[in-house]
């Protein structure tokens, strides 16, 4: 691989003094926004974006970088000291992660978590970068109708894969479409669907849409139904990893690695996936099996490393074909394209010293990340005294902020406003607001390379099936939607006409109860959809 | 049979108002009430006892061999408002409370939490202050 | 509690989340009906021959128009939408409308006001208005708090970062010099 000099240099202008400055700021801000409540890593980010734009894209994506992995360390924090996971990725590390905690070995818990973060994360930053050439030389030759098909699959695995209702998942990537459709259609020039506003004309902003449905939206939640009285906080008490630990630590983290980096370099759906199959393959693996449910290290090992490997691994398609996997992705692909960057099969030759810069940044986030985590778990705790009212106030106003830094002008609060509405009814019922993200920002894209395709092939829908590589993407994201249907169909229809009648307003306890999780329920064929 | 009132937070000076209470329910024979209150406004309080600590407090007491009631209220008000509501519930002889240091800044922001005890409450109250750090 | 009470509060609460579920599908249904209406009226210039400014538009419409009555078909049938889980929501408590209500009142005028009076001054109302809405105890210190921190963030976006905020004429002049 010739990517090795390259790297060299990156890491050489990544280790300036001011680089590595925002680095830092990155790292604590993202393990801050990780720990606390009611914000994460994709709205951070967002909010930044246009108080950034002062700033060089190098020093910027490095910060962005530093919340990127910062965010997991924080959530890892939290789900073992408090059992409290902040992301369904994190919710393997607090099964395990807690229970080690309250039987008096959370050191050992945040150890193996934060070593673990940091070995996965720097084996996979380090496939990344091997890896990131040689997707970049195969998808050179991709045509818009594989691009298109791609996007296809991003969309159906994002909003079939996340959350538990695929239906509400495709709702939400539905109005994410639409919110992307608004503005003036950059190929014709014509104005779609702006109402006469003339400020829609150049479209919902991305810092606008996101912040409404992050922030906005999760404190007009909360305000519904706000949550009284404090949760447990374990100490960090016990030995600090011993001997024994390591040893029963490190094939899970290196396990861990090999299931989350694929993952999340697949265009299929985020972390949380390979945690539950790494969580699944230690308790298969372990020596010590009867610890698994009272405090197994193993289960925090492999799925936290598998966490923050598949983290990496999402950089993987972003970077080299600008197909983001998940929100916060998305959210730095607005990012890159804020600064008039457009990752993709180009960015390495067009981009190539940034790129290499913010490879070895992610390095570096790491390796300050594991020596300031775990000093500062208490730290990262005590930040969680502040009192909901002032948490959620503080966040709306820094979502005033970074909205109307964008463009100075009020209509975007109110727009954000009407947006964080629809962000709490979707909360509210249901529907995921990660794919509502995505299709925001990966929508134009997709409509660009269906058009460029059909534009070559003179409007002959063919094209769209034209290669096997679009074939088989195309057939793998209807079997991902139309799977789950089948499925169902074969496990046994449930209502019949008379209850789908008598179904409307007036729904019994029972039939409700069926569609929370209840084992009872299970496999009985009056199972509700609430996994199909 | 009387009964003892005391606010206790996991801090030297909820641990000397607690000394305090125990020795003043056996003295007078009377119920002790043990009031830990949390605003519960925050995801995190420190001084709201759960778990290992709650636990071992229970023990403690107990062993203390004085009748003991633990309660535990989070109805969102301060710490003035439960342990009047618990007085005036318990129709208690005595209310022992601990008494922290404050800055004048700190007094101005944060107000005082015994002042405002001081005044809502309509028992004898026993204000201890948590021993001075030994050498 | 009284168990009867309770369930009949439940039973009321989940229908009211039913209706609230159809309610959400009927939107979306219209969205995507407006969507392909208007798709229709978007003009579309010069040569026809390849697709243009709508087709993207139409496909999007018909997702959603089938997503929709689907959603609607499945609310019917009783299934339900798992509500969000987060740390500081309570997935048993009662809906807050007056807490919502507050909160986004606060945020719209703050939002009309910030070119009026600055954005200290409107976000420090806001942040007094949304934390006494959440609970928080007294007016003096939530306004005294948001005041401390909007006056902050100011002074550092603006003075540090050059981000464009209206300071208000007071704080203005007061930090000309910086």
């Amino acid at each position: 691989m010739g990517s090795l000099p390259e790297l060299l240099d990156g890491f050489a202008s990544a280790i300036t003094p001011l680089n590595l400055l925002f680095a830092l700021l990155g790292v604590l801000l993202g393990t801050a926004v990780g720990v606390l409540p009611g914000i994460g890593p994709a709205m951070t980010v967002a909010l930044l974006l246009p108080v950034t734009y002062v700033l060089e894209p190098t020093s910027a994506l490095i910060m962005f970088a530093g919340i990127y992995y910062g965010g997991m360390y924080g959530g890892s924090t939290t789900s073992i000291l408090l059992n409290t996971p902040g992301e369904s990725s994190s919710i393997m590390t607090a099964l395990e992660g807690n229970k080690m905690a309250k039987a008096g070995r959370g050191a050992a818990a945040l150890g193996t978590a934060a070593i673990g973060s940091f070995v996965a994360g720097t084996i996979a930053t380090l496939l990344l970068a091997l890896v990131a050439p040689t997707v970049v030389e195969l998808a050179i030759g991709i045509t818009p109708a594989d691009y298109f098909a791609l996007a296809v699959i991003a969309f159906v695995a994002v909003a079939t894969v996340l959350g538990a209702s695929p239906l509400r998942g495709l709702a939400s990537l539905g109005v994410g479409l639409y919110l992307g459709l608004v503005g003036t259609d950059l190929i014709s020039g014509q104005e779609r669907f702006t109402l006469g506003v003339p400020q829609l004309a150049d479209g919902l902003d991305v810092v606008v849409v996101a912040v409404a449905l992050f922030a906005v939206g999760e404190a007009l939640y909360v305000a519904s139904r706000l949550r009284r009285g404090p949760v447990e906080v374990m100490a960090m008490q016990g030995r600090f990893m011993t001997g024994q630990d390591l040893r029963r630590s490190w094939a899970p983290w290196l396990r861990g690695t090999a299931l989350g980096f694929p993952f999340g370099a697949l265009p299929a759906g985020g972390a949380e996936i390979p945690t539950f199959l790494s969580y699944a393959a230690e308790r298969k693996l372990t020596k010590h099996p009867e610890e698994f449910g009272h405090g197994a290290i193993e289960g925090v090992a492999g799925p936290e490393a598998a966490n923050n490997a598949a983290a990496a691994g999402v950089l993987v398609p972003l970077l080299t074909l600008g197909l983001p996997t998940s929100a916060t992705a998305a959210i730095l692909l607005a990012a890159f394209q804020g600064y008039g960057i457009q990752p993709g099969p180009a960015l390495l030759t067009t981009e190539g010293p940034l790129v290499w810069t913010l490879i070895a940044s992610l390095f570096i986030g790491n390796t300050m990340l594991l020596v300031l985590n775990l000093p500062l778990a208490g730290v990262w705790v005590k930040l969680l005294r502040i009192p909901r009212p002032y948490l959620y106030a503080g966040i709306l106003m820094f979502a005033s902020l970074g909205c109307y830094a964008v463009n100075a002008d009020p209509l975007d609060l109110v727009i954000l406003l009407l947006l964080g509405v629809l962000g709490f009814f979707m909360r509210r019922y249901g529907w995921p607001v990660a794919p509502a993200v995505i299709g925001l920002i990966l929508g134009p894209v997709a409509e660009n390379n269906l058009r460029r395709a059909l534009a070559i092939s003179d409007g002959d829908l063919g094209v769209l099936v034209e290669t096997w590589f679009s074939r088989i993407v195309l057939l793998l994201a209807l079997v991902a939607l139309v799977g789950p249907i089948v499925l169902r169909v074969v496990r046994g229809q449930r209502p019949s006409p008379s209850e789908v009648g008598a179904g409307a307003p007036a729904t019994g306890r029972p039939q409700h109860r069926s569609g929370t999780d209840e084992p009872a329920e299970v496999g009985t064929p009056r199972r509700d959809g609430r996994d199909d | 049979m009387g009964t003892v009132v005391v606010g206790y937070v996991p801090t030297p000076r909820g641990r000397a108002a607690l000394d305090h209470a125990v020795l003043e329910s056996r003295r007078r024979d009377a119920l002790l009430v043990v009031v830990n209150t949390s605003r519960g406004d925050a995801l995190v309080d420190e001084e709201f006892l759960q778990g290992e600590a709650l636990r071992a407090l229970s023990q403690e007491l107990a062993a203390s061999g004085v009748a003991v009631e633990v309660r535990q209220p989070v109805h969102g008000r301060d710490v003035a408002e439960e342990l009047a509501a618990v007085v005036e519930e318990t129709d208690a002889e005595l209310l022992v409370i601990g008494l922290r240091k404050r800055s004048a800044v700190g007094k101005l922001l944060m107000g005082s939490a015994a002042q405002r005890i001081l005044l809502d409450v309509d028992c004898p109250i026993l204000a201890v202050k948590a021993p001075p750090r030994g050498p | 509690m009284s168990t009867a009470v309770g369930r009949e509060q439940d039973q009321q609460q989940e229908q009211g989340r039913d209706v609230g579920e159809l309610v959400l599908a009927g939107l979306l249904l219209a969205l995507g009906v407006y969507l392909l209406v208007d798709a229709g009226s978007i003009a579309v210039p010069g040569s026809t021959n390849t697709i243009g400014p709508r087709f993207f538009p139409y496909l999007v419409g018909g997702l959603i128009v089938l997503t929709a009555g689907a959603l609607a078909v499945r609310v019917l049938r009783g299934d339900r939408g798992p509500a969000d889980e987060s740390e500081d929501v309570d997935p048993t408590a009662g809906t807050s409308w007056r807490a919502v209500g507050i909160v986004a009142a606060a945020f719209l005028l703050h939002a009309l006001l910030i070119n009026v009076i600055g954005w200290p001054l409107a976000v420090t109302l806001m942040f007094g208005a949304v934390s006494w809405a959440l609970g928080a105890p007294g007016l003096v210190r939530p306004v005294l708090i948001g005041g401390i921190t909007s006056v902050l963030a100011w002074i550092v976006f603006v003075k540090a970062l050059n981000v464009a905020l209206p300071g208000g004429t007071l704080l203005e002049a007061a930090t000309s010099w910086l």
